[in-house]
């Protein structure tokens, strides 16, 4: 029976929730699923795969590319090869599947958010989220992905029968690569997770030079001012006000987004707030899929229209 | 330190529109202006850094067609000292067969490295697997979502390492290594034209990719480009600039935000 093989994301004694996607994606495809997952007492919900593998390695030692080839190595060996390995598409996940993919010499299809089982498509996002590419391994024999976050867990469904539990010992890892600690960012000057109004501006505003019209702006509003990646990575605005994935989770009542054009790592970030208004230039915007009301326009344009009536 | 660093030139689509041709053959780029990868060249300055530190040099090298050379001539007039093409007539989209090339490429030439940077991703493809396969090919320690590089020691590197929700890791890599480089981990420094004029004369050296292609054939294929499945999308507010402008306070109003 053909199989597919997860490789589960434990961090910090946690089951990440974005396994459920890895999980559904298996079942979608209609795949037995065995899920490979590091020592330690954490709950996987285990009647969601077939089989569980308790690997005798620690998560530090579990997510390290280094020792993932060893681990899936001895998994090879024993079960034999599945029809795909399927990483979460995270920092790890993506980091373990190219390593996985490069030592094993594995087609690789990375940020997998969609299939079509009937024409063995996989559809990944280029271009920021703008267009889609129906990818497939050009030839038979495992293939590894990694799927994006939220587009499978709803197929993450129970099965009947709890999963049979197996274990894996005895690993040699080569070393090359050690784990030393956990940093936590510093904590900034405001948490805009409390905050029931963002005015969040995206690297279409240009420049370093606008922030302070919006910050202006903002404060003529009463909200608090976020930004995405690109505008925290230019430091226009400090890292304690970025919105996404790797910067803050929000749910405000309203998420103003001016010159956003909505990569899937900032909508992860925002898609919750109860009101979501997209101002962008680009009418094609993907930010405008997700919004609840939509501008197209100049956002530096609407912002200062809007302070010049604030100013009555 | 000598550091070769892996660039693309991609185009800058974040703010443009891009359509799809010839029934879902072609993703029409025609109108797109290029430049370097953003996280490549994050990758150029971390290294043109170190190396100014630690001492050593940086060469880029770039796989694309013959225009790419812009992107090396810009890394130099970053602070790398070399500029390495190898020119290809059409894009790869599989990075595996991006990767194989780099591996024959560095074998053949058998150019002298402590550590390759490569960008976590390209912004055109968002793979972000290219480091990590050419890592696991060279047999070599890899590590993605580099954010900071605390200590660069005579044999080894200690790195933060990005995961998310603002947590960081910190984990010591034995060199000879690959790292790909996170956007935000230092502040590119400013370009100018005359030194990119500047960098031109410096020679850069035109390999064929022709020469590097042995096992190095796409292992996925592309069906067809399409549009992402659309949502149901936003109510749109229109009219004139004023009443944008009071529709919007409106709402704001509405959702008790705003008096």
């Amino acid at each position: 029976m053909s199989h597919a093989l997860i490789i589960a994301e434990v961090r910090r004694g946690q089951f990440e929730e974005r396994n459920l996607d890895s999980i559904g994606f298996c079942s979608l495809l209609g795949k037995q699923a065995v899920l490979l997952a590091p020592a330690g007492e954490y709950a996987i919900g285990e009647k969601s795969v077939d089989t569980v593998v308790r690997v005798a390695a620690e998560e530090s030692l579990f997510l390290n590319p280094l020792n993932m080839i060893t681990i899936i190595g001895k998994e090879f060996e024993t079960r034999g090869k599945p029809d795909v390995i399927v990483f979460t598409s995270s920092s790890s996940g993506s980091e373990l599947a190219a390593y996985t993919a490069g030592h094993f010499n594995l087609p690789i299809i990375t940020d997998v958010s969609g299939l079509d089982k009937e024409r063995s498509i996989f559809y990944k996002s280029y271009y920021s989220d703008k267009i889609f590419g129906e990818f497939r391994p050009a030839a038979g024999g495992p293939f590894v992905v990694t799927v994006r976050s939220g587009s499978f867990k709803e197929h993450a469904v129970e099965k009947p029968a709890a999963a049979g539990v197996e274990t894996m010992e005895g690993l040699a890892f080569a070393g090359g690569r050690a784990f030393m600690e956990y940093v936590e960012e510093e904590k900034g000057e405001i948490d805009i997770t409390k905050a029931d109004f963002l005015l969040s501006v995206g690297r279409g505003i240009g420049s370093k030079d606008e922030i302070p019209a919006y910050e202006a702006l903002a404060e003529g509003l009463k909200a608090v001012i976020s930004g995405s990646r690109p505008v925290i990575d230019k430091q226009w605005l400090p890292k304690a006000r970025q919105v996404g994935t790797s910067g803050k989770t929000v749910k405000p009542k309203v998420y103003l987004a001016m010159a956003i054009s909505g990569a899937f790592q900032h909508i992860a970030g925002m898609k919750d707030s109860d009101c979501i208004i997209a101002v962008n230039k680009n009418a094609e915007a993907p930010i405008f899929q997700h919004a609840h009301y939509g501008i197209v326009g100049d956002a530096n344009k609407l912002r200062d229209k809007l302070r010049e009536i604030l100013k009555g | 330190m000598n550091i070769l660093v892996f660039t693309k030139r991609v185009p800058a689509t974040q703010e443009e529109e891009i359509r799809v041709i010839d029934d879902g053959k072609k993703v029409d780029l025609s109108k797109v202006p290029f430049k370097l990868n953003d996280w490549d060249n994050y990758a150029v300055e971390e290294a043109v850094r170190i190396a100014e530190k630690a001492g050593g040099s940086v060469a880029a090298v770039s796989m694309g067609d013959a225009e790419s050379d812009e992107v090396l001539r810009r890394a130099i007039a970053m602070g790398a000292s070399d500029g390495f093409l190898i020119e290809a007539a059409t894009e790869r989209q599989d990075p595996n067969g991006r990767a194989t090339l780099a591996l024959n490429f560095l074998r053949k030439q058998a150019l002298p490295f402590d550590a390759i940077f490569t960008g976590v991703q390209a912004e055109d493809d968002q793979f972000g697997s290219m480091g990590g396969i050419l890592a696991a090919k060279l047999g070599l320690p890899f590590a993605s979502m580099v954010i900071g590089i605390d200590t660069f020691e005579k044999d080894h590197v200690i790195v933060r390492r990005e995961l998310e929700g603002g947590l960081q890791e910190r984990v010591k890599v034995s060199l000879p290594c690959v790292l790909a480089i996170q956007s935000g981990i230092n502040e590119p420094r400013y370009v100018s034209i005359m030194g990119i004029r500047k960098a031109s004369k410096v020679e850069r050296k035109v390999f064929k990719a022709a020469d590097f292609q042995e096992g190095a054939e796409n292992m996925i294929e592309v069906e067809r480009w399409t549009y992402p499945p659309t949502r149901g999308g936003a109510t749109m507010i229109q009219g004139d600039a004023d009443n944008i402008c009071k529709e919007l306070l409106g709402i704001l109003k509405e959702k008790g935000v705003f008096q």
